[in-house]
């Protein structure tokens, strides 16, 4: 039997084999490309197709995926993203070039190097009380720019009907806003040392995150089928806080607004998180993530794809897994193949495994790595599975 | 100097305690102790002990960057008495750290350094987004014993073999050893680069300078 690629990624999100483990590449800037690696892969296939980015954003870096590549790299679904406001584009257009982008939130991206940007400014470094949030201006939220394309953009692909549709709403990740207002030192410093102060800029930040939540679900309606949030909790070997504070703080956020979204569409709860979570998985179950991304093989418990499998396998669909680390960047094709294989053979037996990088493809990843990580989906993925 | 104050030190800074840590440091002034007693016998083996449960997976960031915090007010306080009498901290040795031209990712190198300071090195943070030959002068400049390099990316590891052949360029190999790291960093990648210590988080960091500068560790 042959599935679209819709059905394919709804019949694995129901924890049932379809037809191959589906693919995901390309629908946000997690599974996204950067430039120079999109410009080499495009070589590679001899398409012609303009050097478009995501969000419009050069300074992020991450290629908008043409149509034609998107098929040859067998994706599954499509993205469907929010925008800046128009403002914030207007005023990065007219800055003078090579200094901070500076988004709708004050926060901005500083370029260290020419073409390559990094989160450098964070307007509330020196915050530490509850005055200093309520004073803050706070990006509007109801700006109608910000949305006003979602509506046809996710019609068009649900009459379609023939790839899955991922929303993204741009970083809608209350724990990592807070890094990026404060800076990660700061914030981490003052969860520790003034506790009522983070934890009031963390509700500050999800309120926002959720009234735009709430006008880009009005527009998606239930056109889309996946909804991505998340927020990075894990570092190589280990959490970024503990689980009690985790519990204590954050997890009650994520759970208001992970209700808040089911409350308004029918669509599937995408929930990336970098790192080792592997402690808190029945926490993210438990408040009602569907799928888990990007499981980051190279960070502690996360390698134990079995255990992963084992324990979470009927709980969680599992999103990711294919190394950005060392395999992708400098393993040779056949390696790349057989890791993708070895992942498919551990997580792909009856559904709720979808294959994608671990994190965003990067400019050293040769595009005959990516070439090779979604053929072998083609050659390995193909259920029912040899090895069930 | 008393058992008890000298625990009461130790637990401050495993409290994170800041206004307690430097209260202590200011009672060891009062009643004339020596501040390299209260560092070696009173806080350092505090931040030894959260260093310890970090490593364990018992403590997180926040916990461990307040301990370092509580221990910064404690040295503050002690510092100025160390001069006046004109006394200073015994270092197992003087380390250079910073994270590779073009990554700005600093948290795990802010981790290394408080782990390295702590545990009795002179650390010289030269922050992030540092060029290679800025390492190699900074070595040179304060007689580095090791140099301490951070990557986080996979773009930006190769900077930590340019930071080595920078300082082969001032002929300051072998004597300054070289340690790195960083998540995608690798022990391989670390020898085939020609590195003499490679770590995979804050404490084997500590481990790893202490056997080049030929301290034993305990364990």
């Amino acid at each position: 039997m042959s599935l679209t690629s819709r059905e394919r990624v709804l019949t694995t999100l129901e924890h049932k084999e379809p037809d191959r483990v589906p693919i995901l590449i390309g629908t946000s800037n997690t599974t996204g490309i950067k430039m120079p690696a999109y410009r080499r892969l495009k070589r590679l296939l001899g398409i012609q197709a303009e050097d478009n980015y995501i969000y419009d954003w050069p300074e992020l870096g991450t290629a908008a995926l043409d149509e034609l590549t998107l098929r040859r790299l067998h994706g599954d679904a499509r993205g469907v993203l929010d925008r800046f406001p128009e403002w914030v584009y207007r005023r990065n257009q007219a800055r003078p070039p090579h200094t901070t982008f500076v988004d709708d939130w004050g926060s901005g991206q500083t370029e260290i190097e020419p073409g390559v940007w990094f989160p450098g400014l964070h307007p509330m470094a020196d915050a530490t009380t509850v005055e200093e949030i309520e004073k803050y201006p706070w990006p509007d939220m109801n700006d109608p720019s910000r949305v006003a394309h979602v509506k046809e953009a996710a019609r068009r692909l649900a009459e379609q009907n023939q790839y899955a549709i991922i929303g993204t709403p741009w970083l809608l990740f209350p724990f990592e806003r807070a890094f990026a207002m404060q800076g990660m030192d700061r914030f981490l410093l003052n969860l520790g040392m003034h506790r009522d102060f983070a934890r009031a800029l963390l509700q500050k930040i999800a309120g926002l995150c959720q009234t735009l939540m709430g006008h880009f679900l009005r527009e998606a309606g239930d056109d889309i089928d996946i909804v991505k949030i998340g927020d990075d909790l894990g570092m190589q070997n280990t959490l970024l806080i503990s689980p009690k504070m985790y519990r204590d703080i954050l997890k009650p956020i994520h759970a208001d607004y992970i209700a808040f979204i089911k409350s308004r569409t029918k669509a599937r709860l995408f929930f990336h998180t970098d790192g080792d979570v592997f402690n808190l998985l029945d926490d993210f179950v438990e408040i009602g993530v569907d799928i888990l991304n990007p499981i980051q093989t190279s960070a502690g418990k996360m390698a134990n794809l079995e255990e992963l499998k084992k324990r979470y396998g009927d709980k969680l669909t599992l999103c990711g897994a294919i190394d950005t680390h060392r395999i992708l960047p400098f393993g040779t094709p056949d390696e790349v193949r057989r890791e993708v294989k070895r992942v498919i053979d551990t997580l792909g037996p009856g559904g709720g495994y979808m294959v994608a990088s671990v994190h965003t493809i990067m400019h050293d990843v040769p595009p005959e790595n990516i070439l090779a990580m979604v053929d072998a989906v083609e050659e390995f993925g193909n259920y029912p599975s040899r090895t069930r | 100097m008393s058992e008890q104050l000298l625990s009461a030190m130790r637990q401050s800074i495993v409290d994170g305690d800041l206004d307690q840590a430097e209260a202590l440091a200011r009672q060891a002034l009062e009643q004339g102790i020596d501040p390299l007693v209260a560092i070696n016998q009173g806080f350092v083996p505090g931040i030894n002990t959260v260093g310890d449960q970090f490593g364990a997976g018992e403590m997180y960031l926040p916990e461990l960057m307040m301990a370092a915090e509580a221990m910064k007010k404690a040295m503050a306080v002690l510092q100025p008495e160390m001069t006046r009498r004109g006394v200073k901290r015994q270092y197992l040795g003087k380390v250079v750290l910073g994270t590779v031209k073009g990554d700005i990712h600093e948290i795990g190198k802010n981790l290394v350094a408080t782990m390295l300071s702590a545990s009795g090195f002179d650390v010289h943070d030269l922050g992030v987004d540092v060029p290679s030959a800025r390492f190699a002068e900074m070595a040179r400049e304060v007689d580095a014993d090791i140099v301490g390099v951070s990557a986080l990316l996979t773009t930006t590891m190769t900077g930590l073999k340019h930071v080595i052949d920078a300082l082969d360029d001032m002929r300051l190999r072998p004597r300054v050893k070289v340690i790195v790291g960083g998540a995608p960093v690798t022990r391989d990648w670390a020898d085939e680069i020609g590195a003499d210590g490679y770590s995979e988080d804050a404490m084997g960091a500590v481990a790893v300078a202490k056997k080049l500068v030929g301290v034993p560790s305990k364990e």
